[in-house]
């Protein structure tokens, strides 16, 4: 392993990548695991396409370097289904037509599970207020609500343990 | 019947999984990443290139510029007016302009060779004001357009002067609307591949023909020998409607010679690869004082940029969408187009319907404020109703303009007493606003249907997915056409080498167009059915039907075979049948009359703002939008585009704005350039769908945009008395306008 | 990028590492600045130094000289933190007011003041706060209060070779309240166009102590002591308050930039500055 390679905990597997540490954790996502979920539309923390859970935290992996996240649990969008079983909150946005051109979806997923991770409650304007920094330019925000919302509702009832 | 359901977008289960395979997601073996080395200044001759140290550069694989192009080489002319190079030849024309590309192993490796290649300009004056551009002695950029007038469509309507004169008042009045960009959050990427004389090319575009006609032209091809193949787009909003980004991936991946060559513009380069016009809009009516109107005229100045793109048409286009829905003898529409050194314009959302309904119906408001009445009575005493005569001359027809008004006003409460001062600085008031807009009066859209014996048929069409649903639905419009379950319905395309014609995935036009190309391809497959089943069922052609997934006889419905049955017993692996759909019209170039449209798309919205006096922000607290479908394939998409379009309104309305500075695009990033986010929402948002009986799939994709700013603007009006001509509408500019107790006009 | 990326694992490794390469060096605390700037290619460091692995540079603690903040605590902690919503509410506004909740989980309260984002909101309320900042480096440590370490556009007293280490807020009288206000111009998602911070230390109704902080509005954070001065005594009445917001607005030099001009800013710090102590007036914590 050179001296520039990290070692990677994603999605609950461990990936040894050389010559990454000074590379963005977006790229190194994209390009050397093939995880495309997460995309690069602004480059700079803004609009949250390139979003990834770090121990559970939203974070902008465009403005990470991958040094940064090791020793740390990685989700991405990826590692939300199981099989054919979509997590919860995938399957509230799916219920909920909470998409259009979906390009930001995965972002919006992984915040929404922050969120619930962090506000199990959340109501309306919390919900907003946590999202905001989201862009989804389809604007599909209403129906994004509408499944956080669902996903909100149905934890707790044995259908969304996470 | 799927028709009319909320059925799920066919690939939404890898929207929320994430892995819809989008363009920039393609990996391909021994693939090179592309950079562009880009104009610094506004307007200049190039002196001299030299690019020896960059090529010479370790894991550099190909560089181009303007030494590549010439007799017996490539063609750098391309766009539909022929003025556009894939890089700059003689001289550059805005800010951004690409004047060499390289391709490399990496994207540090191509950035670090754009260092090393040396450009030596002369620097020309520039200009970047319309008026100024068409003043004498400004900077000429195309020496074929001495005055730098790209075009200037008119319309004649009547006789303009005896419509003023019937007047009892005239009231005029310049708008503005500024710089703006489409902002899709995927930006422009091609993948392009160069293979035995042919080029395949993955690329996000909504004209698949187009871009191969572009790309085919550079590299002086056939067509047929180019391929575009385009995946789902991350949004195009028009901004992928024209060709951007292709022919210099197609150039690069012609040099490298068999490896592909990846192009995907960073945020920042969008900015100056493709914008929305900004426009001044003079509009002067004339109205008697019952309301009717007698006269309009409108001079509008569109600001092409360095190059036309499709000015030339969207000019036309935006001459028929700055007048409104209304019912007015004497019309004149002057629509210029002006090039200046600024990055080029073309198609955003609504397509010039944005900037036209911006100045309409605020000014129409102006007029009922002079009247003294109700700004939805003076729409409804001059809107338009079927059988009415449009300025183009025509006869309009299927129109529900009162519908869409009324589907609006009602739920705001027009017209109810409401809180008007909640507060001592805060103030509300209601506006609304109504739109028309024209589809593409030529276009053609053809498909293919393709039936296995397992009884699943693929869809081949050229109509992009970018969100809006466009697959599903017509995956819906097959599905009942014969009868089968939608999930027995795939949808393939668009690929220019398999999946047939269609003029592009634009102006709202695809549910009709290509919807209507699906019921004739599902047609002519089911005459192919009856003709396969009838020796099968012992019956002739004449006395069979073939619906509900199967063909039987008409008189005895027992008698039938399912769709896979009969071709497998008929010894066939698949059945394929065609259809095509094309529509005619246009208008005179001299005086705008003829058939703009096959039909007219029509739209409305209401909404209820307050003004915080203190700071002069506006809030949405309300907002309703209708818009009319006709007939509505999928409920929930169409709700989808329905509310979407009024949350991408609220940009340009209060937010969007690409600030300039001698040329340089200052804040061309997602930062400084703001789109709307969940916090900008009115509280209350609602939209309706209408639909008639008997009425042609009317498109969604566009009609709630335009009327937000007006509608917006007419109410801050009716909250403080001010009226402001120029977008965006920021709280430093209705501060200013209360603080100095007038609009500042 | 052709930097080397050093990852200490101590505090006095870092400190020799800054010692050894200076104005080479650049610190990359979250990374929220750094990893933009050297994307955009506007920083050329030789050498990055990540604080990400060394122990005990996070962290929330209160003691009898005030809360301690570990510099690389992060915003989203301190937005959260039950012990700063109990002393110092308004600082947990600031903070939970920065960016959008990626950036708050990512950037650091110490890379945060040491960035010296004009725009950015808690350099304001620490200021008002009269908070200090401890200074490290291989040679010795010293204490700055937060506005001689905030100095103007982008630009600290901080030295090459130094590490901020703690930064301590003095405790307030329980008679103090706290307010935090900001005004985007724009989308609801933009950057702040002004800030205002303020301490009002309220005994039977009068000034004991006014402090009122303009942040985003200028090159950096700002208090006018002497407008400050004329509320001593003073009952925080509306003849007070207008007084304050409007010196205020006739002394503070705003700065022009995308969001607002000069003159609107103005204006609006006078709304404000009348806001926020309307606010503490009327119960703010």
């Amino acid at each position: 392993m050179d001296g520039d390679g990290v070692i990677l905990h994603v999605n609950g597997k461990d990936h040894r990548i050389a010559s990454a540490s000074r590379r963005l954790l977006l790229h190194v996502l994209r390009d050397d695991l093939g995880l495309k979920g997460a995309r690069g539309a602004c480059g700079i923390g803004v609009c949250g396409t390139c979003t990834v859970l770090v121990d559970g935290r939203a974070m902008s992996s465009c403005l990470m370097l991958a040094a940064q996240a090791e020793g740390r649990e990685i989700t991405t969008v990826e590692g939300l289904a199981e099989g054919e079983v979509l997590h919860p909150v995938q399957q509230a946005y799916l219920d909920h037509f909470a998409f259009q051109c979906a390009y930001c979806t995965p972002g919006f997923i992984l915040s929404t599970i922050a969120m619930l991770d962090d506000d199990p409650f959340a109501e309306q304007d919390a919900i907003r207020g946590y999202l905001a920094g989201n862009l989804c330019r389809c604007g599909s925000y209403l129906n994004i609500l509408r499944a956080a919302q669902a996903a909100r509702d149905s934890r707790g009832q044995g259908a969304g343990a996470s | 019947m799927v028709i009319g359901r909320a059925v799920p977008m066919l690939d939404a289960g890898a929207r929320v999984r994430g892995t819809l395979p989008y363009a920039a997601n393609l990996r391909l073996p021994g693939m090179l990443h592309a950079r562009i080395l880009r104009s610094p200044y506004p307007h200049a001759r190039i002196i001299r290139i030299e690019a020896g140290e960059a090529a010479a550069l370790p894991g550099v694989a190909a560089i181009v510029t303007r030494d590549d192009f010439g007799p017996g080489g490539l063609n750098p002319v391309y766009g539909s007016a022929r003025d556009e190079t894939v890089v700059a030849i003689e001289r550059v024309r805005f800010v951004g302009e690409p004047v060499a590309l390289v391709a490399a192993e990496t994207e540090e490796i191509a950035e670090a060779a754009l260092e090393l290649i040396r450009v030596e300009y002369q620097e020309l004056p520039a200009v970047f004001d319309v008026f100024e551009a068409i003043k004498e002695g400004a900077p000429v950029l195309h020496p074929d357009f001495p005055a730098n007038l790209l075009g200037h469509a008119k319309l004649r309507h009547g006789d303009l002067e005896a419509g003023f004169a019937q007047a009892d008042e005239i009231i005029e009045e310049t708008y503005t609307s500024p710089l703006a960009q489409q902002t899709a959050l995927e930006q422009q990427v091609a993948i392009g591949q160069w293979r035995e004389g042919q080029l395949r090319m993955w690329t996000a575009t909504q004209s698949p023909f187009t871009v191969r006609r572009e790309v085919a032209h550079v590299l002086g091809l056939d067509p047929a020998r180019v391929q575009i193949i385009v995946p789902p787009l991350g949004g195009g909003f028009g901004g992928k409607g024209n060709v951007r980004t292709q022919p210099q991936a197609a150039v690069l991946a012609w040099k490298a010679g068999g490896r592909p060559v990846k192009l995907m513009l960073s945020r920042e380069e969008e900015f100056v690869t493709v914008t929305k016009h900004a426009v001044t809009i003079h509009i002067k009516s004339g109205v008697r004082r019952d309301g009717r109107l007698t006269a309009r005229q409108v001079e509008v100045h569109w600001n092409v940029g360095a190059y036309a793109s499709s000015s030339k048409h969207l000019m036309s286009a935006g001459m028929l969408r700055c007048i409104g829905p209304y019912r007015i003898p004497n019309v004149k529409v002057d629509s210029y187009g002006v090039y200046t050194n600024l990055p080029t314009a073309a198609a955003y959302r609504g397509a010039m319907s944005s900037q036209g309904a911006w100045a309409h119906e605020s000014h129409m408001d102006s007029i009922s404020h002079r009247l003294g009445m109700d700004p939805l009575a003076l729409r409804l005493q001059n809107i338009l109703h079927d059988g009415d005569q449009f300025a183009t001359g025509e006869t309009v027809h299927d129109v529900h303009f009162v519908r869409c008004l009324e589907a609006v006003a009602a739920p705001i409460g027009w017209g109810e007493p409401f809180e008007r001062e909640p507060a001592p600085h805060r103030r509300r008031g209601r506006g609304l606003a109504v739109m028309m807009k024209h589809t593409l009066s030529s276009s053609r859209s053809e498909c293919a249907l393709e039936l296995d014996n397992t009884g699943r048929l693929t869809l081949y069409t050229s109509s992009v997915e970018m969100g809006q649903g466009a697959h599903t639905a017509l995956a819906q419009i097959c599905a009942d056409e014969l009868g089968l379950p939608i999930a027995a319905v795939a949808v393939s395309g668009p690929d220019t080498a398999v999946s047939p014609y269609d003029t592009q995935t634009a102006s709202s036009r695809t549910a009709f167009m290509m919807g209507n190309a699906v019921r004739n391809g599902a047609s002519a497959l089911k005459d192919k059915l009856i003709e396969l089943a009838a020796p099968l069922l012992g019956g002739s052609p004449e006395g069979l039907a073939a619906g509900h997934g199967l063909v039987f006889i008409q008189t005895s419905p027992d008698s039938c075979l399912p769709y896979a049955e009969l071709l497998k017993r008929s010894g066939k692996g698949t059945l394929k049948a065609e259809g095509s759909f094309q529509t005619e019209g246009g208008i005179d170039p001299e005086t705008g009359q003829g058939v703009a449209t096959p039909h007219w798309h029509q739209g409305a919205g209401a909404c209820e703002v307050e003004v915080d006096l203190d700071t002069g922000k506006v809030t949405v607290l309300r907002y309703h939008a209708a818009a009319f479908a006709g007939k509505v394939i999928n409920p929930e998409l169409a709700r989808l585009q329905n509310d979407g379009n009024v949350i991408y309104g609220l940009g340009p309305t209060f937010m969007e704005q690409m600030v300039v500075d001698s040329g340089q695009i200052l804040n061309a990033n997602l930062s400084d350039y703001r789109i709307p986010s969940f916090l900008d929402l009115p509280s209350e948002l609602g939209s309706a769908l209408l639909e008639s009986e008997g009425s042609q799939i009317h498109g969604l994709g566009e009609m709630t945009l335009p009327p937000v700013a007006p509608a917006i603007a007419n109410g801050i009006y009716d909250a403080v008395g001010l009226r402001l001509p120029d977008l965006p509408i920021t709280s430093e500019k209705v501060f200013r306008a209360l603080v100095e107790g007038h609009d500042g006009r | 990028m052709n930097h080397d990326l050093l990852q200490p694992e101590t505090r006095a490794e870092a400190l020799a590492m800054l010692a050894e390469y200076g104005a080479d060096a650049k610190i990359l605390a979250g990374g929220t600045a750094v990893v933009l700037l050297l994307q955009q290619k506007l920083i050329a460091p030789s050498v990055l130094v990540h604080l990400g692995r060394i122990a005990g540079l996070d962290g929330i603690r209160h003691e009898d000289d005030g809360l301690h903040l570990g510099p690389m605590t992060l915003l989203r902690d301190i937005e959260r933190s039950p012990l700063v919503d109990e002393h110092f509410p308004a600082l947990a506004r600031a903070c939970g007011s920065v960016g959008n909740v990626r950036i708050r989980n990512q950037a650091t309260i110490g890379g945060c003041l040491a960035e010296a984002d004009y725009a950015s909101d808690p350099p304001a309320m620490l200021l008002a706060l009269e908070a200090e900042v401890r200074l490290e480096k291989a040679a010795g440590v010293r204490i700055l209060p937060v506005k001689d370490f905030s100095l103007g556009f982008y630009s600290t007293a901080l030295d090459p070779d130094e590490l901020i280490t703690d930064i301590r807020i003095p405790p307030l009288p329980a008679s103090s309240r706290t307010g935090y206000l900001r005004f985007k111009a724009r989308s609801s998602e933009d950057r702040p166009c002004l800030s205002v911070a303020a301490v009002a230390d309220l005994e039977n109704g009068a000034c004991a102590d006014l402090r009122v902080a303009i942040g985003a509005a200028t090159e950096a954070p700002v208090r006018l002591t002497e407008v400050e001065g004329l509320a001593r005594g003073r009952a925080l009445d509306d003849g007070l308050i207008s007084e304050v917001a409007d010196r205020y607005a006739l002394q503070v030099e705003a700065i022009e930039d995308l969001r607002a001009s000069a003159w609107y800013r103005r204006q609006m710090i006078r709304v404000f500055v009348r806001r926020a102590l309307e606010g503490l007036r009327d119960g703010d914590r």
